[in-house]
């Protein structure tokens, strides 16, 4: 069968089980913006909440290797990049712009 | 505990208090019906109302028809394997109307 994050009850081995992060790590700087873009797109039906929790499944064992707020802004990446959004190159040509911008 | 039918859907199939089994199936797509509970039997605890299909809007479509949701009372015996906690242990799940078919 296959094995989604939503069918992790009961498993007591392998990459989805082992014990509850309970720590409150926080939310960094970059966090915060993230999650308020997640927030301003599905609040205005840009993208909805299944389409990024189906995104984030895509993400096959990345899902497992990515923290909470990487992996959910990969599905977001990953899902306005499938809408056409932007597109791959202008995205590349943004980040390398920002890069740019705090290299300064 | 007094079962609650909080915005009822008129053209639903079952009823609180009726059994159902969840389908076994294993369709590829984004399906939130834990793989655990499929082929279990439980009792509906009560009726959800109804929303637009997650599984469409996983995809961008408009989740239309709606779909009934109800919540699924289930023994813990009967899901877990060699469970060793008390017998009138349950766990409840909310599973839409087109996974669960009479028991």
């Amino acid at each position: 069968m296959n094995r989604n994050p939503a069918d992790i009850g009961g498993e007591t081995m392998g990459e989805m089980s082992g014990p509850i992060d309970t720590v409150d790590h926080g939310m960094k700087f970059w966090e915060k913006q993230a999650n308020a873009l997640r927030n301003t797109l599905t609040g205005s039906r840009v993208v909805r909440l299944d389409e990024l929790r189906r995104a984030a499944e895509e993400l096959g064992s990345r899902y497992y290797a990515l923290a909470y707020f990487e992996r959910t802004t990969e599905a977001l990446r990953n899902l306005l990049l499938e809408k056409g959004v932007f597109t791959q190159d202008a995205l590349e040509r943004k980040m390398d712009e920002v890069r740019r911008r705090y290299d300064a | 505990m007094t079962p609650s039918a909080y915005a009822p859907a008129p053209q639903r199939r079952f009823n609180v208090g009726e059994r159902v089994r969840v389908k076994q199936a294993d369709p590829p797509g984004h399906r939130r019906t834990p793989a655990y509970v499929r082929g279990k039997e439980g009792a509906i605890e009560r009726v959800c109302g109804a929303f637009p299909n997650p599984e469409e809007l996983a995809y961008g479509f408009d989740g239309e028809p709606k779909r009934v949701l109800y919540r699924v009372r289930f023994h813990q015996h009967h899901v877990w394997p060699g469970y060793e906690g008390a017998p009138h242990d349950v766990i409840e799940l909310e599973i839409y109307e087109h996974w669960l078919e009479a028991a």
